[in-house]
């Protein structure tokens, strides 16, 4: 791997760690709860693009597909050098499909939260305390 | 090989996918024939079931001598994914069946004055299948996956009663703060699959080893530093869901306007399930303080020991000065979950039973208690103390149940909770650290003045408003008897349990060698 690569891959890494950090900032300080589900998506996001980049292969990645019935050896080697992990995409299809689910309920939640106290700021929304 | 076709060695399969299935099939069956008594006559049966088919595969764990391994789609274990079913995780299955159906039986009565009863049902159902699920699974995705099932049915279960401002409130903070949580895990899971290259939990357990294992071989990367973060954030994640201080803010919140079926399924199974994986984590995976992550494990051990003792501390002080039913129970459920922190925190196999133990003893106390609390609510229809005062006196059987399960929860001698307690004690005791006793009396005896609040409120004093001449009916008083018995009888019978029950689990679970060889066995077939 050169330095150039390197550099790169580490700043992608740096970049979403930030994103993480600054999701999870908003999801605490944020009052709207609009905005609380906006942070929440943005976590969970950047959490399966991580997942992502740790399946890709930086140098010529071929689809994980062995494009013959009969593979020899030497084909496999270059097969499993080179080919993207399929693992991580279908972990991120899970994951994709149950924060839709949370996302969607929590929205509707919002909804009925506005219902009931005509607002949407989390300060005023304070029935339950202690 | 000749395999045999035993139809039985499919039952730790069915108990998830039947309750799933039945969940799905629930709004159908209500749209068809626009029934109630259906729907509940079917969810009875249903949990029945459950029942029965957890109670079998407990017996298969306790005649065999390694884990039950079920490969779906006969997929081998690095490669596909597998339920590996220890003593540990049958005996938590059997205990979550125990209470979803008790709790279908009590939401029948209970839920007479709610609509859309359906999906109360289906969500319930949903709820039992992530926690058998997460109970069973050898899979940390497949622990994400039914962990999330768990998570969205509960966060929708808070809500059921939508009408209801406080109800929604609790959700909306239980789902944020929850969703936060099963996203720290998934990143956890980043890190694991990043440096294992596996997500089966005999291969991490392996590699952890430095042992090959077929199909996936050795670790990818530097396993020391991922294990180190990973556990950091499946502790975070986890301490969320099982409501240890710092992480309990949303417990109480939700359990207010939540059915009181919800708290007791809650405290008695969701909060065992996270503290469960916590500890597989920790004793099977990273196979505890002797182990080979054993720096890493250790300041993990520490972090849950202090967390359980400001749990049991904060508990116990917040409790005391509730006027509200349904809040004052939530804060003991802190509590307790802090005394099993404590015995996963302490790191020997004594620590460990004293967990398991209370585990059990507290699920059966605590679903006693919100059965209780419910019964009083459903006639008076005020959580306030002050507004039940006098309730008891017209409900007998309710206020004995309700005395037998405060005694047991603050740990009075012959009941179930004292004989954990007194465990947790000799632990701590044998591990040098006995001043932390005073911590578990301390909060107990806090905790007993609130249980104390509650019964001279509705039993002593005399009624502030004029109240309803109605009894519990019998659904709603079966399983607050039945619950009181239990209590009563686990307690007398301690001493036979826990050499017979309690200590096979945790020898699993301590057990690593046959944990990864009841999954290698499997494996390396593949490679013939």
């Amino acid at each position: 791997m050169s330095m150039l690569e390197f550099t790169l891959l580490m700043y992608c890494y740096a970049a979403l760690i930030a994103v993480l950090a600054i999701s999870l900032y908003g999801l605490v300080r944020r009052p709207n709860i609009l905005k609380k589900i906006i942070c929440l998506s943005i976590f969970g996001d950047t959490a399966n693009t991580l997942i992502i980049f740790l399946g890709f292969r930086t140098r010529n990645p071929i689809p994980p597909i062995v494009p013959t019935l009969t593979p020899t050896k030497s084909l496999m080697m270059e097969f499993t050098r080179r080919a993207v992990d399929p693992v991580p995409q279908c972990l991120v299809l899970t994951a994709i499909v149950i924060n839709m689910a949370v996302l969607m309920f929590l929205i509707f939640l919002a909804i009925q939260i506005y219902r009931h106290y005509g607002t949407l700021d989390v300060r005023k929304v304070a029935r339950l305390r202690g | 090989m000749n395999l045999e076709y035993t139809p039985i060695l499919h039952v730790p399969a069915l108990v998830p996918i039947l309750a799933v299935g039945s969940a799905f099939a629930l709004p159908l069956i209500h749209l068809v024939t626009k029934s109630r008594k259906v729907c509940e006559y079917f969810v009875v049966t249903i949990t029945g079931i459950e029942l029965v088919l957890t109670t079998i595969v407990l017996h298969l764990a306790y005649t065999s001598t390694k884990p039950i391994i079920y490969t779906f789609g006969a997929w081998p274990p690095p490669v596909g994914i597998v339920y590996e079913i220890d003593r540990f995780s049958a005996l938590l299955g059997v205990l979550a069946a125990v209470l979803f159906f008790t709790a279908a039986l009590y939401s029948t009565k209970y839920l007479e004055k709610d609509y859309g009863v359906e999906w109360y049902y289906t969500l319930l159902l949903g709820f039992e299948a992530g926690i058998v699920g997460c109970a069973y699974t050898g899979d940390i995705f497949n622990l994400f996956v039914m962990f999330e099932v768990l998570s969205i049915s509960a966060y929708a279960l808070v809500a059921f009663r939508k009408d209801v401002p406080e109800a929604v409130e609790g959700s909306l903070k239980y789902a944020i703060v929850g969703s936060v949580a099963t996203t720290i895990y998934f990143i956890a899971i980043t890190f694991i699959y990043g440096s294992f290259g596996t997500l089966n939990m005999a291969d991490l357990a392996a590699k952890v080893r430095g042992l090959t294992f077929p199909v996936t071989g050795t670790a990818l990367g530097n396993v020391h530093v991922a294990t180190g973060i990973a556990l950091a954030l499946i502790v975070w994640a986890f301490s969320i869901e099982a409501a240890l201080v710092p992480n309990h803010f949303w417990l109480p919140d939700a359990y207010v306007g939540a059915p009181v079926t919800f708290s007791a399924i809650s405290s008695g199974a969701a909060v065992n399930i996270s503290l469960y994986i916590i500890a597989r984590y920790l004793y099977t995976i990273l196979q505890g303080r002797d182990g080979p992550a054993a720096p890493t494990v250790e300041a993990v051990l520490i972090a849950l020991v202090v967390m359980g003792c400001l749990s049991a501390i904060v508990g116990s002080v917040l409790m005391i000065v509730q006027k509200d039913i349904n809040r004052l129970i939530a804060y003991s459920t802190i509590v307790n979950s802090g005394y099993i922190a404590i015995g996963l925190g302490i790191g020997t196999p004594l620590g460990i039973v004293a967990a398991l133990f209370h585990m059990i003893n507290h699920a059966v106390a605590k679903a006693l208690l919100f059965f209780c609390a419910g019964n009083y609510v459903h006639v008076v229809g005020s959580r306030d103390l002050d507004d039940l005062a006098g309730v008891g006196k017209k409900m007998p059987l309710t206020t004995i149940g309700l005395v037998v399960g405060a005694l047991a929860l603050a740990g009075v001698p012959p009941l179930n909770c004292f004989m954990s307690k007194l465990i947790l004690a000799q632990a701590l005791f044998e591990a040098n650290l006995t001043p932390l006793i005073a911590v578990i009396v301390f909060a107990s005896v806090l905790s007993l003045m609130a249980y104390l609040k509650i019964i001279y409120n509705v039993y002593c004093r005399a009624p502030v408003k004029k109240l309803p001449e109605a009894r519990e009916h019998p659904l709603m008083a079966y399983p607050v008897i039945a619950y009181a018995i239990t209590c009563i009888v686990f307690g007398l019978l301690a001493p036979i349990l826990v050499p017979t029950a309690i200590e096979p689990a945790v020898t699993d679970l301590l057990n690593t060698d046959n944990y990864i060889k009841a999954a290698m066995e499997i494996a390396e077939k593949l490679l013939r």
